[in-house]
């Protein structure tokens, strides 16, 4: 019987795991890193400083109208050259998160604007400092806004760093290559590693999509807001019951 | 400006000529009015004559340019010093407001809008919020609405929700930017009597409203206003019935031509 697989799975699976696990750390460290540099640059935005507004803003179209292939050697060889010699995952979560950094900032700053002035004007009126107003009305609704944008940019990264081969970081490319050129099944091999890629990324975009399902049905994420609608429940049910009597 | 947070903010209303201006555009021109604690005043007259910028003054979502506003024996404004952060908390807590189109949270369910409102604002306990959430929106009838979110819900249980949040900080005055005019005649109905049960526990309010039978119904005092004056002060019958001004005159046969009009037939 013909069979499509010629290499030696077993023998290169430590291999692999190396690479999933270079992969992931990568992507959870970088994405971290990027969701803090957003949230700063998307505040920045709205600064009443304009020096701060226009660096945030000269920042994001820099990074968004430059390949992140030219950032990831500029930060490696280029600083290299100049004498900022960085490790392969310094360099690679870096570029990572600056690049990302500047698409978030994009998305957080549309959900920041997406809550209306109305709702601020709203919650003054009930005697909120400016503090409580963002923390209790503002963010709470501006993160449902950004979340389908911020998990399609997770996904992103977590693919994109497959580039860092170029930088011959460890992760899950990196390896793909090596058996490739080991074994001289390149077909084979990158179908393989594609379909890892695929297991770990589909599952993302499936959990983020449940999320934002959840949230649109009005189901509370947070275990304080669960625990205050289970009382509310309860409170009216024993009112019922009462009435019924 | 010598005012204590804890300060007394019950009894009269007192404005003095108050002015407001948007860049060079006046919009309030020397108000003088004094709203006795526990009244009704209905506050009338065309879009764009100043009956909401009067409003947003007395809580300060407007920083009147000139005059005096004092509620009880607090003075808010006096055009020269101005309200510490706190103290203009601590006003707003005594000071609710309903908007037109209600700003809700959307993201909360109805009664914690009500929750929020006091353990954000007042610091109160969880549980004790939640208590008084809960009988504050019986009293506007929406007990069985306490889980529902505002896209869930008609205008007019939009509006009570807001009615319910606003109560929750506990306000000796309460000011409503036409509480209905985004609401169907029933909406109305079940807002304007809600708002007809608190005029009967001594809440003093000042209302912007073009309902005429709220107006005659509920209001101890008339206002007309309009070109960000006062032009006429009196009973709901004088001003509507017999006003004296030409302008006054007008302006409520025109509301009525609407109200027998053929829109409604």
């Amino acid at each position: 019987m013909y069979n499509p697989f010629h290499v030696d799975w077993p023998h290169y699976l430590p291999d692999i795991a190396t690479g999933i696990r270079w992969t992931i750390e990568f992507t959870v460290v970088s994405f971290v890193l990027a969701a803090v540099w957003g949230l700063i640059l998307a505040l920045a935005r709205g600064s009443r400083l304009p020096p701060v507004r226009w660096f945030s803003y000269g920042y994001t179209e820099l990074f968004k109208n430059v390949p992140i292939i030219t950032e990831i050697f500029i930060i490696y060889y280029g600083l290299g050259q100049v004498g900022l010699t960085l490790g392969t995952f310094s360099a690679g979560v870096l570029s990572l998160a600056l690049f990302y950094g500047a698409y978030l900032a994009e998305i957080y700053r549309g959900a920041l604007l997406s809550v209306p002035e109305t709702q601020k004007e709203a919650s003054a009126a009930l005697g909120f400092t400016s503090f409580q107003i963002t923390r209790h009305v503002v963010l709470p609704q501006a993160v449902r806004v950004a979340l389908p944008g911020t998990a399609t940019m997770l996904v992103d990264l977590l693919k994109t760093t497959s580039l860092l081969i170029t930088i011959a970081a460890s992760e899950l490319m990196n390896q793909a290559q090596t058996i490739a050129s080991e074994t001289f099944r390149p077909m084979e091999v990158y179908i393989v590693i594609g379909a890892i890629y695929f297991v770990m990324c589909f599952p993302l975009s499936r959990l983020t999509l449940l999320i934002e399902h959840k949230l649109a049905a009005g189901v509370a994420l947070s275990p304080m807001r669960r625990r205050t609608l289970r009382a509310i429940r309860r409170h009216n049910a024993v009112v019922d019951a009462a009435g019924a009597r | 400006m010598n005012v204590a947070c804890g300060a007394d903010y019950a009894g009269a209303v007192t404005i003095r000529r108050l002015c407001k201006s948007f860049g060079t555009t006046p919009v309030l021109r020397g108000i003088d009015l004094t709203v006795g604690a526990g009244s009704i005043v209905c506050l009338m007259g065309k879009s764009g004559g100043g009956k909401s910028t009067l409003l947003r003054c007395l809580n300060l979502l407007e920083q009147p340019s000139e005059g005096s506003i004092a509620i009880g024996a607090q003075t808010i404004f006096d055009g020269v010093s101005r309200l510490s952060v706190r103290e203009v908390v601590a006003l707003r807590q005594h000071v609710g407001m309903i908007f037109q189109s209600f700003h809700l949270f959307p993201h909360l369910t109805a009664a914690e809008n009500v929750i929020l409102a006091q353990t954000v604002a007042k610091r109160v306990a969880r549980g004790a919020a939640l208590e008084r959430a809960l009988r504050l929106l019986v009293t506007v009838g929406l007990s069985h609405r306490a889980t529902a979110y505002p896209r869930q819900m008609s205008g007019g249980e939009q509006q009570r929700t807001a009615i319910a949040r606003a109560l929750a900080t506990g306000p000796t005055v309460l000011l409503c930017d036409e509480p209905t005019s985004a609401l169907d005649p029933e909406s109305t109905r079940d807002v304007l009597n809600v708002l007809r049960a608190l005029a009967h526990q001594g809440m003093t309010m000042l209302v912007a409203t073009h309902e005429l039978s709220f107006a005659r119904e509920v209001a101890d005092r008339i206002i007309f206003i309009d070109g960000g004056q006062i032009v006429e002060d009196g009973r709901p019958d004088q001003v509507i019935d017999h006003p004296e001004q030409p302008r006054t005159r007008e302006f409520f046969e025109h509301v009525r031509r609407r109200i027998d009009g053929p829109l409604l037939k």
